[in-house]
């Protein structure tokens, strides 16, 4: 009796230690990861490979699909051989493999020759009437500030790839003299995408001090309020906003209040990576191709390598 | 002079009555306050038009297997029944692995264990009942998770990334182990002597008397030990998120398969959400109220009819 437990425990426990190589990897059903609704990254990535439905509804996925955070993605392919995520580029590291996109390396270059192209833009506008000279003149030195080495060394920290670097502040600051006196007593206010939150919070607070301690309110909504607060039709009313981001492109009816196109700026690229195990033979991966995984249409991964 | 310090005396118990009243009723309210905030919010998307989205339906936010049938902000069709089964799928499933390990440690602690072994044990579980939420979470994704895939693979079954039903019966097992030792423990130790020495002098063996006499009669403790673990598991969020998978259909009970709780979806992108699919998170937390209401009702039932044994 006592023997028979001893040898189902040590049997057990062989065959845990001794898994790594246990089934046959192309007969294995493809695990997909996703982040859940809510999330921005989802956004982006569902909409580059061309999966529209799913950027919103969880009902179009495969079945069975994981819904976790960035960390837990991440996590889970470090030991799920038979599983496939996505996360931004900033989170890329060697415990999981990047996998390319319609044949293009996720790198920072190929993010900004246009060349990979599973990336969404992270764009803003500033208002063109303000209530004052004053807010005029802060306004036009926060664009300033965001366009700087400066900026883009903030943006690069909170995980999205800079688009601008027109010189270091300390000597754009001159071209800015409101910046030189007290402004404690002034409020700009940002609106726009939820999505950049992070990132415009981030230059807010570190555009205070470079502007006379200006105060900053940032209340993200969604993209569409982006233009409505600064240029649209709330742009007078309790939700004024001095600069709204965005995290596509503006469109059509946000274009037509600024012909000209001064107000408007890309400050950076949020570029997502599709992510396997690195035991993966796969390498490379089509927008189709991941549609029809993340689809369930694809549904092993060796449907995914005789595809 | 005797007289003068009774009337203070009495002064002293009066103010001390009235103090004690209002204390009281303070942390009652609370309890008053947060059911009041949770079901106002929580009924909302049931009987208003969210915005013009439509109201939810009670019935099938009830009886649902799917989470979410169309889009997110847009689709109203809530459903959350397969996550009521899960749940206490989830509870009962992980008490099955802590019960016997936090009875027996605790058998041990309180009769077999010498003095200074006793004391250090009995620290050990309390440090344990003390550790966040989060950090068990942690061990799980680092620790267990890699465990369960491999042991999934070598049984020749897939799992994803060791996500799922064991991940969470594990973790909530963890969690609740040192309530049920602890509790079990204070139980078995308040057994009368006597019981223990009349089992011995009649000839029974140590071990005998201590599950067949000690055990039994301490176990309307060690039930309401169960009980209030039980109540830890189904009110679990944190943890359980990060090992769940947070299945968006079910009910799934396969070990290997990825599971979700009540408290788990509430919590899903919850700082990230507006409008309906804030508020609808209201409604779980009204029904996972219920549901803990409802479980603690049932096994207090039980444990009156099964009991009633003299301690």
């Amino acid at each position: 009796m006592n023997k028979t437990v001893l040898l189902t425990i040590a049997v057990l426990i062989t065959l845990v230690l001794s898994a790594c190589g246990g089934a046959d990897f192309e007969s294995e059903n493809i695990n997909v990861y996703t982040r859940d609704t809510t999330s921005g990254t989802r956004d982006g990535f569902m909409r580059g490979i061309g999966f529209n439905e799913a950027a919103g509804s969880d009902d179009v996925l495969v079945d069975g699909f994981v819904t976790s955070n960035n960390t837990g993605i991440m996590s889970a392919i470090t030991t799920d051989t038979a599983g496939i995520g996505y996360i931004s580029l900033y989170s890329v590291n060697d415990t999981i493999k990047a996998l390319s996109f319609n044949g293009v390396t996720p790198s920072v270059e190929n993010v900004l020759n246009d060349s990979y192209l599973l990336k969404r833009p992270f764009v803003f506008m500033h208002r063109l009437d303000f209530r004052n000279e004053t807010e005029e003149a802060l306004t036009l030195a926060f664009i300033a500030f965001a366009l700087s080495n400066d900026g883009a060394d903030v943006i690069n920290d909170n995980g999205a790839v800079a688009t601008n670097t027109s010189g270091n502040w300390s000597s754009l600051r001159s071209d800015h003299p409101i910046c030189q006196q007290d402004n404690s007593a002034h409020t700009l206010v940002f609106g726009g995408s939820d999505s950049v939150t992070r990132i415009a919070e981030a230059l807010s607070a570190a555009f205070a001090p470079n502007c006379g301690n200006v105060q900053t309110v940032n209340n993200h909504t969604g993209s569409g309020d982006g233009w409505r607060r600064t240029q649209g039709d709330q742009k007078d009313g309790v939700n004024y906003s001095h600069v709204g981001y965005s995290s596509r492109f503006f469109r059509d009816g946000e274009l037509e209040t600024d012909p000209s196109g001064a107000s408007r700026f890309q400050i950076a690229w949020d570029a997502i990576v599709a992510i396997v195990h690195v035991d993966n033979p796969v390498d490379n991966l089509t927008a189709d191709q991941l549609k029809r995984i993340y689809s369930g249409e694809l549904e092993t991964w060796g449907d995914v390598i005789n595809d | 002079m005797a007289h003068k310090n009774t009337y203070s005396l009495s002064k002293i118990d009066s103010l001390t009555t009235r103090v004690l009243w209002i204390f009281g009723i303070v942390s009652a309210s609370f309890i008053v306050l947060i059911s009041l905030f949770i079901t106002v919010r929580g009924v909302r998307p049931f009987i208003t038009d969210n915005n013009g989205l439509g109201n939810v339906d009670l019935w099938r936010f009830l009886t649902d297997t799917v989470w979410l049938r169309g889009p997110t902000f847009v689709s109203t069709a809530y459903g959350a029944g397969f996550l009521i089964i899960q749940t206490l799928y989830l509870a009962f499933l992980s008490l099955l692995l802590s019960f016997p390990i936090g009875v027996l440690t605790a058998l041990f602690i309180a009769k077999i264990a010498p003095k200074p072994m006793a004391a250090m044990m009995r620290g050990v579980v309390e440090l344990m009942a003390s550790i966040p939420s989060i950090v068990f979470g942690l061990v799980g994704v680092g620790f267990f998770l890699p465990m369960i895939y491999n042991l999934a693979r070598s049984l020749g079954q897939q799992s994803p990334g060791g996500n799922g039903t064991l991940g969470i019966v594990i973790v909530l097992a963890m969690m609740s182990l040192p309530t049920i030792t602890a509790i079990s423990e204070v139980s078995i130790r308040a057994v009368d002597q006597s019981l223990e020495h009349a089992s011995l002098a009649l000839g029974a063996s140590p071990t005998q008397t201590r599950f067949k006499i000690t055990l039994l009669a301490a176990k309307s403790g060690i039930f309401s030990g169960a009980i209030l673990a039980i109540g830890r598991a189904l009110g679990e969020a944190t943890a359980v998120s990060l090992v769940a998978g947070n299945a968006r259909s079910g009910p799934n009970f396969g070990l290997f398969s990825i599971n979700s709780t009540l408290t788990s979806t509430m919590l899903e992108g919850l700082k990230e959400t507006t409008g309906i699919d804030y508020d609808i998170r209201f409604s779980v937390g009204v029904l996972l109220m219920i549901v803990i209401l409802l479980t603690n009702l049932i096994l207090n039932t039980i444990k009156k009819k099964v009991g009633n044994v003299h301690v």
